[in-house]
């Protein structure tokens, strides 16, 4: 697809600069919300934009449009030309033909593309009801919503390199608010997957819907010093939040803690964690990065030993290393490093058998305000948290109005026992449960 | 950008299959980005973002359908699906357009594009500068210069044809502050709905000097202590409280679905007497500031609490045909690619008679949190959060040692009648804040306010 779009934009450039590079990526989704039985709202989405990145005397220059007109194709190899000219810092870039990963990965399902809207608004339609009957003191369904789409994206460049890959998803999501007296409290589930059969309504409204209803009327905790275990989905969206630490780009640029720890011991040795850009589940799976460049499994964390960062091909040039196909730009954005789908890795326990390792153990199972009450460059965090008490493995008493306080980087050091109940998050990060030494809670 | 004539025909088929209501909102915007660190500028983008969004009412539900495929075929496509999404039996047909120049209160003296870019690469250049030679501590700066131009055309089968031309000039940086294996950061935003000028009227050696100050401070102070306390929260962005603890709930995205806390509590008292807020789009050159809304109504002032009584929601077109209120101007979205909601704009809570001195003598034990970062809520249950940036521990009613960020959390029902002071120090910082429409500049605000208990996140 837009083979006549990047014809025109290696034409236009040619002999004005000394290398380009051209990424694009175009796609179509859908979306419907059901409120009460209604449809509270229908979302289609078509939309496409084109990057360039160019080399001219060592500098690199960027610019983007959404816009397909030679008008517009002319002004961005201009804009590019002239951003490169500002540059002060000169990159060890250089752009070339990447080989292609041996295997071939199934990103596209086409029984997904065959999937009637009657059936997708129905399927919304079912988890508001299943949501509303699960239990009585659900008062307000907000949220139960269905989306799916499918993605084309290419990247080409004038070394010869020429790659294109498209992939399909769909997920669904509900959310339930449930009374008691005065207490109201919320729950959530989420699901994303290539097969639309996979979307299990009736279990996500349970799902849901009991994460509010148990929650209702907790107590709060006395402040102090607790061994807490975050459940699956909590421990990933930590991970997902501070992935960022991985990153070789944070690290030259000193906004990583783990810079110069290559070999060292950062975690405890039931800390595995890797970076899978070919999973079988993983939403982030993909042929080849950004800059074209083969995907591949990292391993960045081995029982506890830090072993690799992520990199694209200037971070890794660098540092002397190969790339690990993780460079990442949107049309709109510059070259970056991100990861792919970020896995850290289960264990042989049950959740229950990490609840029961203390006399007393909180579990984490709702954290609030991951953008703004953590930060990824001192890995410290303090978060609005939901959970439960347990007692000698037995849950006591719901959880409210508290907070777990801390640093990423010494959760690492401090995960005692990991779960066998690992799966992905929104974010395509995927952890089990997790038993931390302890935590700093704060409440009355 | 596209014919009149090719809008009426698009509105009319939108409308074809007895939709109530047609709108449709085109969207050109020239982005520009400097991004500067290790001392360095290391990249500059520019770009344009391009599309339209065609969206129609039958009843309470809203179909929205989007793309940057403005041929005329594109756009018809695009109608189709919208207009197909339902049918209904009755068919109108939309009125005529009438064409409106929106008429511009927020004027733009320097226009960005006619600015070298060396001088802006230069005012980065001196804040870095300023941060690095305040202490060697100093560990990385990185700070960006951002300027769009969005030109906007909004029509609506109700006959409405307006265009506007909107300038957002922001400079955003974070200074990391190192030390052994910590690193503690500071970020700051200034930013108006304006051109170059603003810039201009910044000192960059003051921002990169106060930035590195609170970074090193921060590296140099202890952990905040844990359990509920007194706290005072300073203006500027200190107003994110409000923000996030009631300025969500007041929107009538979550109101007309009744999951807000507030939700029929008009005219009730919602906060103490000391609480007036206003959510206001007409100050002049404001970065939450408009001359329409995204539905093309004028912007306006909107008082929310008076004297702690509820006096009005946020409310979109959508939100009011499903609460029957009119709209209040507060319709918008980040692109072409959201459908409209009701946001916020320049929020904040009016000035009050109390001084900062007599808030600060009133605390044997508490927390000053002076300068905030962002937070969340969740509207359906009023439980919120937001972090401390700069923070100092209160003892014996005077302002003692510096504490590290925490986080303090709450139920907006019930801070609001927590607030038993409130100074006379009003001011606003800007911010972007995220939601279902996309993320929208907005500000927020407040003169310094005293919380009487809130749970505060320490570590200690």
């Amino acid at each position: 697809m837009y083979e006549q779009e990047f014809n025109k934009l290696f034409e236009l450039a040619r002999g004005k600069v000394d290398d380009i590079e051209i990424v694009l990526s175009s796609g179509k989704a859908f979306s419907v919300k059901i409120h009460k039985q209604s449809v509270e709202s229908f979302n289609y989405a078509d939309s496409k934009g084109i990057g360039i990145r160019i080399i001219k005397d060592s500098r690199v220059g960027y610019s983007y449009t959404e816009e397909f007109t030679d008008e517009a194709f002319k002004m961005i190899i201009d804009e590019a030309i002239t951003s490169s000219e500002l540059v002060e810092n000169l990159e060890p870039v250089k752009f070339d033909d990447y080989p292609d990963i041996p295997e071939k990965l199934h990103l596209y399902s086409e029984e997904l593309n065959s999937v009637k809207v009657e059936d997708k608004i129905a399927l919304a339609q079912k988890l508001e009801s299943l949501a509303l009957e699960a239990d009585k003191r659900v008062f307000n369904v907000p949220y139960a919503a269905y989306s799916d789409g499918f993605s084309y994206s290419r990247v080409a460049n004038s070394k010869g390199l020429n790659k294109e890959s498209k992939a399909n998803y769909c997920s669904a999501f509900v959310m339930a608010l449930a009374q008691e007296g005065e207490d109201k409290k919320s729950g959530m589930d989420f699901v994303m997957s290539r097969d639309f059969k996979k979307i299990d309504p009736k279990k996500m409204a349970e799902k849901g819907v009991k994460q509010a209803t148990d929650l209702l009327n907790g107590s709060t905790p006395a402040s102090g010093q607790y061994p807490v275990v975050l459940n699956n989905e909590m421990m990933a969206s930590l991970l997902s939040t501070f992935s960022g630490i991985f990153s070789a780009k944070n690290v030259q640029e000193g906004k990583s803690l783990l810079r110069g720890k290559i070999g060292e011991k950062i975690g405890s040795s039931v800390v595995t964690i890797l970076d899978d850009g070919l999973h079988p589940d993983g939403m982030m799976s993909a042929p080849f990065d950004s800059e074209g460049f083969p995907s591949q499994r990292t391993p960045l964390v081995d029982d506890g030993v830090l072993s690799s960062f992520l990199h694209n091909t200037i971070t890794a040039a660098k540092d002397k290393v190969k790339s690990t196909g993780n460079g990442s730009r949107s049309y709109k954005g510059s070259l970056t490093v991100s990861q792919t789908n970020l896995v850290l890795q289960p264990g042989k326990e049950t959740v229950n058998d990490l609840l029961k390792s203390y006399d007393r153990v909180i579990e984490v199972v709702s954290l609030q305000g991951l953008h703004s009450g953590a930060n990824p460059i001192s890995g410290d965090f303090s978060l609005a948290a939901e959970g439960f008490l347990y007692e000698n493995g037995d849950r006591k008493e719901a959880l409210a109005n508290f907070t777990i306080s801390g640093n990423f980087f010494q959760i690492l050091q401090d995960i005692e026992k990991v779960a066998d109940d690992a799966q992905f998050n929104m974010q395509s990060c995927s952890s089990p449960a997790v038993l931390i030494k302890q935590l700093a809670v704060s409440s009355k | 950008m596209i014919s009149q004539e090719l809008i009426a025909k698009v509105l009319e088929r939108a409308l074809s299959n007895g939709a109530d209501f047609a709108e449709l909102f085109l969207e050109n915007t020239y982005n520009s980005s400097i991004r500067f660190y290790d001392g360095k500028t290391q990249q500059s983008i520019v770009g344009k973002d391009f599309g339209i969004g065609i969206r129609v009412f039958y009843g309470i539900s809203a179909i929205y359908a989007y793309t940057s495929d403005l041929s005329e075929k594109g756009l018809l496509s695009a109608a189709d699906a919208v207009s197909k999404a339902d049918s209904k039996d009755q068919i109108i047909t939309p009125k005529g357009l009438n064409r409106v120049r929106v008429e511009n209160i927020h004027p733009v003296k320097i226009p960005g594009d006619t600015v070298d870019k060396a001088e802006k690469i230069e005012f980065i250049r001196r804040i870095d500068k300023s941060a690095r030679n305040f202490s060697d501590k100093i560990a990385q700066v990185d700070l960006s210069l951002l300027e769009k131009k969005q030109d906007i055309l909004i029509a609506n089968s109700e006959g409405l044809l307006i265009e506007d031309t909107r300038n957002y000039t922001r400079a955003y940086g974070v200074v990391i502050a190192a030390s052994g294996a910590e690193n503690q950061t500071c970020s700051d935003g200034p930013g108006a709905m304006g051109g170059y000028e603003f810039i201009r009227s910044l000192d960059p050696e003051q921002i990169g000097k106060n930035s590195a100050e609170i970074a090193v401070k921060m590296l140099e102070a202890d952990y905040a202590p844990s359990g509920t306390f007194p706290v005072i929260i300073d203006n500027g962005f200190g107003g994110v409280i409000f923000h996030e603890a009631c300025g969500h709930s007041l929107e009538a995205t979550s109101v007309a679905k009744g999951a807000s806390i507030f939700a029929g509590k008009m005219n009730q008292q919602i906060a103490t007497e000391k609480v007036t807020a206003i959510d206001d789009g007409t100050i002049v050159n404001k970065w939450g500031s408009l001359n329409i809304d995204d539905e093309g109504t004028p912007t306006q002032k909107t008082v929310l609490i008076d004297k702690g009584i509820l006096k009005s929601y946020m409310v979109d077109r959508l939100g009011g045909k499903k609460m029957d209120m009119e709209t209040t101007g507060s319709g918008r979205r980040q692109s072409y690619k959201y459908a409209p909601t009701s946001r916020m704009r320049n929020t904040y809570i009016a000035k009050g008679n109390d001084r900062f001195e007599d808030m600060v003598a009133s605390i044997d034990f508490g927390l000053y949190a002076k300068k905030m970062g962002g937070g969340s809520v969740l509207p359906g249950t009023g439980n919120f959060n937001f972090s401390v940036a700069e923070g100092y521990l209160i003892r014996d009613g005077k302002i003692a040692e510096p504490v590290r960020g925490a986080t303090l959390i709450g139920n907006g029902g019930d801070i609001l009648h927590k607030i038993s002071m409130v100074s006379d120090n009003l001011e606003l910082a800007e911010g972007m804040c995220g939601s279902v429409s996309g993320s929208v500049p907005t500000t927020v605000g407040q003169p310094a306010i005293k919380v009487d208990h809130i749970i505060v996140g320490g570590r200690k």
